[in-house]
């Protein structure tokens, strides 16, 4: 029973560390993206580096994923 | 091929009548790149002046530009190339001018005709509103204590007008109501009150006789013949343009390669009688420039004033027009491609490695890991080359590129390492919601052929037997990477400084990264791993680790002061962790093939029911797999760049270098002399 609530728990633990972390990269990509669309306007050669700019913060949310993967597939095999 | 091309600095001096003959032989040399005179840099030397011909190129350059805007001639129309020697005689036997006085003539036709075609519809547009009221034209004017307003009124004056004079009204509920109000002159400014009430905005009446309806009858007659006429003068436009199209667009740029010479001389010194030109030579070519341009022009002497090395030192003690050092990055065919990235940063400097031949061999492994899936490869493969071959613009050519070794490597670790096609393992039972290829197709010796997969089936994406060692494996291959990167910022800066300074200054950041990957191994293998390591080795880990990490901590706050120590130390270890993107985007797309297969798959087997079942089914199919596939360029091509970029490149690379670009033209619709000759 105990197992099973840790398992649960684990579970929202790595549903909160993906849902969040996309919440922060989604509110740095907001201002980038509309930053990067202004650029764009003015100068279409920026697009690339545009682009660029536009999946820095995608890192936080690639943390996000690892922290939920380690929760789901390695902790569980931690504890039993 | 690490390092730009070598430089060497050449002085060509020579008599100002062998100025011409000079900038051709430069131009045919295409590796000259001149440095430019600067006012007051040597005494005695004044900048050049345009040659004599080159304001009569301009000219005709201006003429042919305007010519080719108006028939609509512009550098997608395909026209067929010409010789360098025929157009040059064609030119200077005035063809430029003859043709522009055809030109004009029926341009000039088309524009009177235009004008008036716009004055008759104005005129006609006002006449079909004045045809509306009762009056003959000549009526409205020629009173001389009634004044007459025309024009279109949004509401009806008839009622605010009322004893002020005569009032006639049409009204249209499209908006075109018009009325005409005579009233005393005395009265006039009042009625123009009224009326601007009503929205009142006047419109001029043509000076003609009888009623609108008969004028306007006449005006469109009028209008039907130019109309004619515009059609003729268009058809002898479109001739025209077809006559001359091919002379146009390569006068063009012949007249454009000429003015470009032709004001060559105001970048160099000259004095009455002679002049001299600053250059820089790569290095290996250096001695056939020199042989080549003292041969071929008269009185011309080429002086090699240097071979610049790498080193900081030599750029200092020269004067400083002569300090930059143009780039010219040395690469192969394939690795040339590769470029595009590099120089989306920056273009490197003369003295640092150019990391353009690190992101060839990088960028497209990364990619493919990510992708890591024969069946979105083939597609990845067959698209890149088609690029390659076709595409002309150089984003598409670096994107092309990309797709195409990136492609080769999504293959190869698809098929080898993680035995995947569409999201499905070629073999293995179908479990839960797990297809494989051996289970869809029946095929039950399948997983025999492929004995040699590891595990039997390939690695799994999604799984917690393999999830640990994919995320060590994209760690440890971070490791390797960003090692390069620190390493090569010490080789930058001792190649620039030597090796005692180049250590001291980039060393630190190296030392401080090993230590932290000794005491980060450690501590996340007894956090993580089931098999935590003996104490007496963990103990050793970490007192090594932290000896190394405090010594380079101790170099680094020399170099660049302690509080940047403090910031690069979380940034170091968020460097590593990043390149678990590796997994976490290769995971990401593998869960969502996972689950649209899983959809679209039930579909076809019989959760809906009958053909149309199937036929939706497959749909879904190719609808998912496509989105996977595009999604893939994206995030899987976006992020191995990025890695490059940010997580690489920050680490050593400083760019600010000036490309190296030489005096030479582009051809597109002139074949040159010497081609001709060859054939």
């Amino acid at each position: 029973m105990a197992e099973g609530i840790g398992l649960g728990l684990m579970a929202v633990g790595a549903g909160l560390a993906v849902g969040l972390a996309g919440l922060g990269t989604g509110m740095a990509q907001k201002d980038i993206g509309a930053a990067a669309v202004g650029a764009i306007t003015e100068d279409p050669k920026m697009m690339g580096k545009a682009l660029m700019f536009m999946v820095l913060p995608e890192t936080v949310v690639i943390f996000g994923l690892v922290i939920a993967i380690l929760a789901l597939f390695v902790l569980p095999g931690q504890l039993s | 091929m690490f390092l730009p091309e070598s430089m060497s600095r050449i002085v060509i001096v020579g008599a100002n009548s062998g100025l011409d003959e000079t900038i051709e032989v430069l131009y045919e040399l295409e590796s000259v790149h001149l440095i430019d005179h600067t006012v007051d840099a040597d005494e005695g030397f004044t900048l050049g002046t345009p040659r004599p011909y080159s304001s009569k190129t301009t000219e005709r350059l201006l003429k042919v530009r305007a010519m080719e805007k108006d028939l609509g001639i512009n550098k997608h129309t395909k026209t067929q190339p010409i010789s360098e020697s025929e157009i040059r005689s064609q030119i200077s036997s005035d063809s430029v001018e003859t043709i522009e006085d055809e030109v004009r003539a029926i341009l000039d036709r088309r524009n009177d005709l235009n004008q008036r075609i716009t004055e008759l519809n104005a005129k006609k547009k006002n006449l079909e509103l004045l045809a509306r009221l009762p009056i003959d034209l000549d009526l409205y004017s020629g009173y001389k204590s009634i004044g007459s307003m025309v024009g279109t009124v949004d509401k009806d004056p008839t009622q605010a007008l009322a004893g002020m004079g005569e009032v006639f009204v049409s009204m249209d509920k499209k908006g075109a109501s018009v009325a005409a109000v005579f009233v005393k002159n005395d009265d006039k400014s009042k009625a123009q009150t009224v009326l601007s009430e009503c929205g009142f905005s006047e419109i001029s009446v043509p000076e003609a006789q009888g009623s609108p309806k008969t004028a306007l009858v006449e005006t469109e007659t009028q209008l039907e013949v130019l109309n004619k006429e515009l059609a003729v003068v268009e058809k002898e436009t479109e001739v025209l343009f077809e006559k001359h199209k091919h002379f146009l667009r390569a006068s063009d740029e012949e007249l454009t390669v000429d003015a470009e010479k032709g004001t060559l001389p105001i970048r160099i010194a000259t004095t009455k009688y002679s002049y001299v030109i600053d250059a820089w030579v790569p290095t290996p070519k250096v001695d056939s420039v020199k042989s080549t341009i003292e041969s071929r022009v008269p009185c011309t002497y080429v002086e090699i004033e240097e071979n610049r090395g790498r080193k900081e030192k030599e750029s200092e003690e020269k004067e400083e027009r002569f300090k930059t050092v143009p780039t010219r990055m040395k690469h192969g065919r394939i690795t040339k491609h590769f470029e595009y990235p590099t120089k989306m940063m920056s273009v490197p400097k003369y003295n640092e490695v150019d990391p353009t031949t690190l992101i060839a061999v990088f960028l497209p492994i990364f990619f493919g890991f990510m992708v890591g899936d024969i069946g979105y490869a083939i597609p990845f493969i067959i698209l890149g080359a088609y690029g390659l071959r076709y595409a002309k613009n150089p984003d598409w050519r670096a994107i092309a590129t990309v797709l195409f070794f990136g492609g080769i490597w999504a293959a190869i670790f698809g098929f080898f390492f993680f035995g995947e096609a569409l999201g499905m393992h070629f073999v293995g039972e179908a479990a839960g919601v797990e297809y494989t290829w051996q289970s869809l197709l029946g095929l039950e010796n399948l997983d025999k052929a492929f004995w040699w997969l590891m595990g039997g089936h390939g690695v799994h994406k999604i799984s917690a037997e393999y999830v640990g060692m994919l995320l060590k494996l994209s760690v440890y291959v971070g490791i390797v990477h960003l090692t390069i990167g620190y390493l090569l910022a010490i080789y930058n800066k001792s190649i620039q400084y030597g090796f005692k300074h180049g250590f001291l200054e980039k060393g630190g950041a190296f030392l401080t990264f090993v230590g932290l990957v000794f005491i980060c191994y450690a501590v996340a293998t007894n956090l993580v791993s089931s098999s935590p390591l003996p104490e007496s080795t963990y103990m050793g880990f970490i007192g090594v680790g932290a000896v190394i990490l405090i010594i380079g901590i101790i170099i680094n706050a020399k170099a660049e002061g302690a509080m940047k120590v403090v910031i690069e130390l979380p940034d170091t270890v968020g460097n590593i962790l990043s390149y678990t993107r590796l997994v976490a985007i290769g995971m990401s797309k593998a869960g969502m093939a996972l689950a649209f297969n899983y959809i679209a798959i039930g579909m076809i087997a019989g959760s809906i029911d009958g053909v149309l079942g199937i036929i939706i089914g497959f749909i879904a199919f190719a609808f998912f797999q496509l989105m996977i596939w595009t999604l893939g360029i994206m995030s899987a091509g976006l992020h191995a760049l990025r890695l490059q970029l940010v997580e690489f490149m920050v680490r050593f690379y400083e760019g600010d270098g000036i490309e190296f670009s030489p005096l030479k033209f582009k051809r597109n619709k002139i074949i040159s002399n010497k081609n001709v000759k060859e054939a």
